[in-house]
């Protein structure tokens, strides 16, 4: 029966355009992560920032920040400068574009998890300097304060041990906190991908083999965006996916899946009707995300190729999601397992930096993951002269374990639904 | 119009429903009358086809539920305990949805929803959201959207629980309008005066099973001319026990420290030969009720304990 597919379809599709939350954060996850690593990466001729920067932090995270600022990375952006009292008349005086303040107090506020303030004092007469140094130590304050976000429970430990009459670091604590580190960064991958950790390891004063990585020759910031925007899309399609078949446990809770099954339908329609309703998502995203893909691209796009990729792709991405909540059978369990799993994937996979840059092991296993086809497959798609022979390994591999995993999924979402009378 | 036959229901080790056998009429409001875990949602949700029974059969107009399954629930509009709406679609949008589930489209489907809406009394807030409702308006569209597609039996689980004594008037009169204009109701509740006033036929159900059936004047004949005594105060259960001379005319329903109730032979006599024999004792009694005979007390007397714990 098309039509009562189709009016699931509808009814889904509108209640997402009444609560689009969640699936414009999803969306504007590519688009900005792509943008700032662009930004931040790229080494065309950005103009140099004259900062001058007082210091009232007597603590190691101010130190931080400036070590961060003056780093051989962000030499490109910012010539800096330490100054004292004076700094305000010297701004005054147009002798800098724009003067940081480090509050007092600054490692102790973040170490504590408090709000703190880095003010910005800018000279409005240098025209554009000042709104680079702005949006730059934003990311970096961005950085820091996730950065202490993540680490909450190994700063909580740290935080007795950077006071004056600190007691000597012994072994017990020192691994107490590794391990509290490594906890950490496993819990929050969100805010740890690679550039990330970069910076904020230049913050650390841990700077051992980045300059291998750091491009030395020219990249614009479209190259940069485009070679990290098809992974990041791919990382996104999938959770668009996860949002659209969570919700047939978000139904299967809230009750009106149950009404459905009890109204004229079959619970193999409500299933493939909750399917349809996840790839019709997926396709609006990747439609979204092409366009701003098609924009920075400087080479045509293959577009039968592109078609059949995107579709392969929305296969797996709807596949995977089924088959995650058929076996959890549980909103929040499921949303959990899939968060850390795609994490793991999209890592494994390279859609977060090159394959190649992962570590032997990882790449050995990157083939296995679906984001690693997906991401293949776009990039090549966007370095032009792809054909779709080029990209049947992708399709076929997406498509089958898609198809697998979906049939797997509905198999087990189908059995709790007749053994339950609901989800 | 429904033929239920020896339905079977365990959740693992509970069993749910135990074997109960039960005819709904065309035109009637079938009362199913329980306590909390008697097993009324169990049985509704066997009715309404999303739960399969273990053992049992259950017929529509002849046509077995489990094998033409579409071809039954095509003709239910199911009411359901838990409210089951979508809460960022307006009133009219759930309604559109459900109608058109059930194939209703265009013009019908607007008049069909004009006509609900305004029944019960949600015409003014239709296009609201329904997060936005309160908890009697939901329950209200809970209802309307079991009935949108005017089927030719309605399914209703409880559908008065947890609203204002207006809203609850609203929603029975409702139900009195649906049954009027030809529909079957199978209504459920633990409510004794709902299944009183609203039903034509009640089955009372406890722990799985079917205790009694039949119309409002039958359950009370059933229930006799016994009047249901409840005696309190402080004594224990051994002392009531002796106390009391069980016999043909006086029966211990329960007792427990502090309370006992008793039910009595008819004639009134039951009552004045308990509390001689009462008085004759040195029972500390603090206050006693007699209540004449009602389907409350049918209830005791089958089961032992009250309708409304
Ligand atoms: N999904 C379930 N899993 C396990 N046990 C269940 C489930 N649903 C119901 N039960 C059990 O089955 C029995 C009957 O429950 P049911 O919900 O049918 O009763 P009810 O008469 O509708 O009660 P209420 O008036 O509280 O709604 C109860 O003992 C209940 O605990
Ligand atoms: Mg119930």
């Amino acid at each position: 029966m098309m039509p009562t597919l189709l009016l699931m379809v509808r009814k889904d599709l509108t209640r997402k355009a009444r609560a689009p939350l969640g699936l414009l954060l999803v969306l504007a996850f590519p688009i900005m992560f792509s943008a700032i690593i662009g930004l931040a990466f790229s080494t065309s001729e950005t103009p140099r920032v004259y900062l001058l920067v007082e210091n009232l932090d007597g603590g190691i995270l101010g130190d931080a920040l400036l070590s961060a600022l003056g780093s051989e990375q962000m030499a490109q952006y910012f010539q800096v400068e330490t100054v004292g009292e004076d700094g305000l008349e010297r701004i005054r005086r147009g002798e800098g574009s724009a003067l940081l303040r480090i509050p007092g107090g600054f490692t102790e506020d973040l170490v504590k998890g408090d709000p703190t303030t880095l003010q910005l004092i800018r000279n409005p007469a240098q025209g554009i300097m000042p709104e680079i140094a702005q949006q730059l130590t934003a990311v970096l304050a961005d950085v820091l304060d996730s950065g202490s976000r993540v680490l909450r429970q190994p700063l909580d430990t740290l935080a007795p041990l950077l006071q004056k009459d600190a007691p000597d670091l012994d072994l017990a604590t020192f691994s107490n906190i590794t391990v509290a580190v490594y906890e950490s960064l496993q819990g929050a991958g969100e805010f740890l991908f690679p550039p990330v950790i970069k910076i904020s390891s230049v913050n650390l004063g841990q700077d051992a083999g980045l300059e291998d990585e750091s491009p030395d020759t020219g990249f614009n910031v479209f190259q940069v965006f485009l070679f990290v925007f098809p992974g990041v899309s791919v990382y996104a399609l999938f959770m668009v996916g996860d949002l659209a078949m969570r919700d047939i446990l978000v139904e299967g809770e809230a009750g009106t899946l149950q009404r459905q099954i009890q109204g004229p339908v079959t619970p193999g329609m409500v299933l493939r009707a909750k399917a349809a309703f996840g790839a019709s998502l997926a396709m609006i995203s990747l439609l979204i995300l092409s366009v701003i893909g098609g924009i920075a691209a400087s080479e045509p796009v293959n577009v039968p190729a592109f078609l059949l990729l995107s579709l392969a792709l929305v296969l797996a991405v709807v596949g995977t999601a089924a088959a995650i909540y058929g076996a959890t059978g549980n909103v929040k369990r499921g949303s959990v397992v899939s968060s850390v799993l795609y994490l793991l994937l999209a890592f494994a996979g390279g859609s977060f930096m090159d394959v190649n840059a992962l570590p032997g092991a990882l790449r050995l296993v990157a083939p296995f993951s679906p984001f690693y086809w997906g991401t293949q497959g776009y990039r090549r798609l966007l370095e032009g002269g792809v054909s779709i022979a080029d990209l049947l390994p992708s399709v076929a591999i997406l498509g089958t374990t898609g198809m697998l995993l979906l049939l797997l999924g509905s198999v087990s979402l189908k059995r709790r639904m007749s053994r339950r009378g609901g989800l | 119009m429904f033929q239920v036959e020896n339905l079977c229901k365990s959740y693992g080790e509970i069993l749910a429903v135990g074997g109960i056998s039960f005819q709904v009429r065309a035109g009637e409001i079938f009362g199913l009358l329980g306590p909390n875990g008697a097993g009324k949602t169990t049985t509704l949700s066997m009715l309404s086809g999303v739960l399969r029974p273990d053992s049992g059969r259950i017929l529509f107009e002849g046509i077995d539920m489990f094998v033409d399954p579409i071809r039954v629930k095509r003709q239910l509009g199911v009411v359901p305990q838990e409210i089951a709406l979508y809460e960022e679609l307006s009133a009219r949008e759930n309604l559109a949805f459900w109608g058109a589930l059930h194939g209703l489209k265009g013009a019908r489907l607007r008049q069909a929803m004009d006509h609900i809406l305004d029944r019960v009394g949600l015409a003014a807030r239709s296009k609201d959201p329904v997060k936005n409702y309160s908890g009697g308006m939901k329950r209200r569209l809970n209802l309307a959207l079991g009935l949108v597609h005017d089927p030719r039996v309605v399914l209703l689980d409880e559908p008065t629980v947890g609203i204002d004594p207006q809203a609850r008037a609203n929603i029975l009169e409702v139900i009195r309008q649906v049954a009027e204009s030809g529909t079957t109701v199978l209504y459920t509740t633990h409510y004794l005066e709902e299944a009183e006033s609203l039903c034509h036929r009640i089955a009372i159900m406890d722990q799985g099973r079917i205790l009694a059936e039949g119309t409002l004047d039958e359950l009370k004949r059933q229930a006799g001319e016994e009047e249901i005594i409840t005696i309190e105060g402080s004594f224990q259960v051994d002392a009531i026990e002796a106390g009391i001379r069980q016999g043909e005319s006086l029966r211990l329903l329960s007792v427990e420290p502090g309370r006992a109730i008793i039910s009595t032979g008819g004639s009134g006599e039951g009552a004045v030969k308990l509390l001689s024999q009462l008085f004759g004792t040195r029972i500390p009694m603090d206050r006693i009720s007699i209540r004449p005979p009602s389907l409350n007390s049918l209830f005791l007397n089958l089961t032992g304990r009250e309708l409304r714990d």
